[in-house]
């Protein structure tokens, strides 16, 4: 075991845990906070690569709360999740941690460690899928502010396009015509790593999400009316197999960094990933022209559906319900839900911000944020089926490979996801 | 020196192993016997967690086939491994002059971190640039360009053969230092006798080399059965493509640490626990086996 606290200690902050959220209201907390004599608010992140950015924006805040220091303190990513239970369930944690969302952020609320933030931070403007990322599920209450949209989008590269007289398709024909011409002239159309799964169920929002209905199938998943042995959701795995040519040879052995050299090499023309992946690719070619375009509804796809853009939150922020500067650290995150931080997030960190009405000067950002609000649906896999153990994502990562290799067939694949997250997903009536 | 002065000199190593190896130990172990809630722990939860390893999703498919690639991983390094080293270390073992700097040589992999060599590798046998496929398809040999990675009948093997590639120093040493220990008169008197070479090997040194067989076999067990670093450089945590590469480590790794679970902690410390009775008790009956077997031959 790594986690070293002691067990004396985890029992100690279960005790004051449950305490602390039983007796936890804005004014109970100690003294002082908010006014001028000098808080120093810690705030905790994985985001090592932002924190030049992140100093930037908490020098706004500062000016304007004369007295509050903000120390923002990284840790590497693939570590944070182990600092943090353990700094959480201590006394030494931060003020202000950067949490995890949706399935992932249940257990930091069941250790009692958030202070619920209902009442204190008014979020009902906001996306709902967005803002259930930050809720735990048992007592649907909120316990973070949501930093950041995600997307899945289809990155191509405009001069490939233009080059070979391809317009943005707008019809599954003109998309399947776009594939092929670029396969006879020797350019791999989709650049794909199904080597790594976990990338696979993005993909497959990326290139089907409107063949199974985005929003609608989620409702009627999570309602019970529909699961996912439904031939509309298995004639979207169906999709990826029938694209599977369009992919590099071989693609299960294809790691995911090896598809973003062929984008960036300019030797694929199109990446389906997410928006997270914008940096790495400018940064893996900085000539490249990044275009970003909706997949169309492949043939066949339930009446009225458009292209859709699959989001999500993460990098959500909370309060430590250990922290002795309740009130100030409250005070911090009740700014992290305003349009003057969505900005600054937008524009220092070069994320989509999870605040509505945000606007982008990068014209990637801003067309996937455009995207995203007029037809986005919630990426489905993550936002509702990460609650349990297996989770919808790893399932489907893996049965789509399974699915590439040709041992298993796309109904297969479907009702084996269904058989896996069933054994623990309640439907709502 | 008496008992108490003997005392103080282990003291301080003994306080180091108990906080940094013992304490963990003794807490993972009693971990799996509680209820968790993320970091908070609930109630005792009796064998609750032990039964959820083989009742519950994903650890009903998981854990046999994951179970099953530690044993090929075994089974794959005794043979290949332990058979190569033992030939290469026969052969040094003549070879006065040049052994030094071949059993160096051989023994090189095994300095690189077995994340670089797994990343080195993957790069290598890539289908995309990897020089491999290229240089196979270049000479002629297109039906030998696989996946080597990206198909689950060679993945596993992949694996195992890099490993081997990389720790084959390991049984060249160890039996290199067993044949110095064979006294030159016996083989000799053999030969003496009229045995060829062949029969020299098989009635006379082998059997001398039982006690360093036995040593390779128990550290290449628990090597194959606690095997990590190499797997997770080839097919990260989930063992790509499609659970080929999964090993039992890697599934702790993936409850533990990724699967956000509530009752992670429990869980996984389930699992590790079972994983060290599986290792210690299979080290222990093979070493008692082995002495028991030594005993013969000597006496």
């Amino acid at each position: 075991m790594t986690t070293r606290s002691s067990r004396s200690r985890i029992a100690l902050a279960l005790g004051a845990g449950a305490l602390a959220l039983a007796a936890c209201a804005p004014s109970s907390s100690s003294g002082g906070d908010g006014g001028g004599d000098g808080t120093t608010l810690t705030v905790w992140s994985w985001r090592v690569e932002d924190k030049a950015a992140y100093e930037k924006i908490f020098d706004v805040y500062e000016k304007a709360h004369p007295g509050v220091t903000v120390d923002f303190k990284p840790f590497k990513a693939t570590e944070y999740n182990k600092i943090l239970a353990t700094g959480l369930a201590g006394k030494d944690g931060p003020d202000v941690p950067q949490v995890r969302s949706y399935g992932q952020l249940q257990g930091t609320v069941a250790s009692g460690s958030l202070v619920p933030l209902d009442g204190k931070v008014d979020l009902s403007s906001w996306d709902e899928n967005v803002v259930a990322s930050a809720k735990g599920k048992t007592d649907g209450k909120l316990y973070s502010v949501p930093l950041a949209r995600q997307a899945t989008v289809l990155f191509y590269n405009k001069k490939l396009f233009s080059d070979n007289g391809i317009q943005v398709p707008t019809t599954w024909d003109q998309f399947i015509a776009a594939n092929d011409t670029f396969l006879k002239k020797g350019i791999t159309p989709l650049a794909v790593g199904a080597k790594d799964d976990w990338t696979l169920p993005i993909v497959h929002e990326v290139l089907a999400g409107s063949r199974f209905g985005g929003t609608d199938f989620q409702k009627a998943v999570t309602t019970g009316q529909k699961d996912f042995t439904d031939p509309d959701f298995v004639a979207s795995v169906e999709v990826l197999k029938q694209l599977e040519k369009y992919m590099p040879k071989s693609v299960t052995g294809v790691a995911v960094t090896d598809a973003m050299t062929l984008f960036t090499s300019g030797k694929a023309a199109m990446y389906p990933g997410g928006s997270y992946d914008l940096a790495t690719l400018q940064k893996g070619n900085p000539d490249l022209e990044v275009g970003v375009m909706q997949v169309p509804p492949p043939s066949g796809a339930p009446s009225g559906a458009t292209g859709t853009t699959a989001g999500w939150a993460d990098g959500n922020f909370a309060v430590n319900s250990k922290s002795p500067h309740q009130e100030a650290a409250t005070e911090l995150v009740q700014w992290m839900a305003t349009p003057e931080f969505g900005q600054l997030v937008a524009d220092e960190v070069k994320q989509i911000s999870a605040v509505p009405g945000v606007t982008y000067s990068d014209p990637v950002l801003k067309q996937v944020a455009d995207d995203y609000d007029k037809t986005g649906s919630p990426y489905l896999l993550l936002t509702d089926f990460r609650y349990g153990s297996p989770t919808g994502t790893d399932l489907l990562g893996k049965g789509a490979q399974e699915l590439f290799l040709g041992s298993k067939d796309a109904k297969t694949v479907s009702t084996e996801l269904n058989t896996g997250v069933m054994t623990w997903f309640k439907p709502t009536s | 020196m008496n008992r108490r002065t003997g005392l103080l000199f282990v003291t301080p190593a003994l306080a180091l192993f108990g906080v940094f190896v013992l304490y963990p130990m003794v807490t993972a172990f009693s971990y799996a016997f509680y209820e968790w809630q993320g970091t908070a722990r609930g109630g005792w939860a009796g064998l609750e967690n032990f039964s959820a390893l083989l009742t519950r999703a994903p650890f009903t498919t998981d854990l046999p086939r994951a179970l099953l690639h530690n044993v090929l991983f075994f089974v794959g390094t005794m043979l290949v491994q332990n058979t190569i080293g033992l030939t290469v270390a026969f052969l040094l073992h003549r070879r006065a002059r040049t052994r030094r700097a071949l059993q160096t040589l051989y023994a090189m992999p095994y300095l690189v971190s077995p994340i670089v060599i797994g990343y080195l590798w993957t790069l290598l046998l890539s289908p995309t640039f990897g020089p491999v496929n290229t240089l196979l398809t270049k000479v002629g040999l297109e039906s030998w360009a696989l996946p080597w990675l990206g198909d689950p009948d060679t993945a596993l093997w992949v694996v195992i053969l890099v490993s081997v590639w990389q720790w084959i120093g390991f049984p060249v040493l160890l039996y290199g230092a067993a044949l110095g220990g064979v006294p030159e008169e016996l083989s000799e008197a053999a030969r003496v006798d009229g045995a060829s070479n062949l029969q020299t090997f098989r009635r006379v040194t082998l059997p001398l080399l039982v006690p360093a067989i036995g040593t390779v076999s128990v550290l290449t067990f628990i090597f194959a059965m606690e095997a990590f670093a190499l797997p997770y450089a080839f097919g990260g945590s989930t063992g790509n493509p499609a659970g080929s590469t999964d090993f039992i480590s890697l599934l702790f790794y993936r409850t533990a640490f990724d699967s956000g679970a509530p009752d992670a902690i429990g869980t996984s410390s389930a699992l590790a626990t079972l994983l060290f009775v599986v290792i210690f008790g299979g080290a222990y009956a093979a070493t008692a086996v082995l002495r028991r077997h030594e005993k013969r031959i000597t006496s």
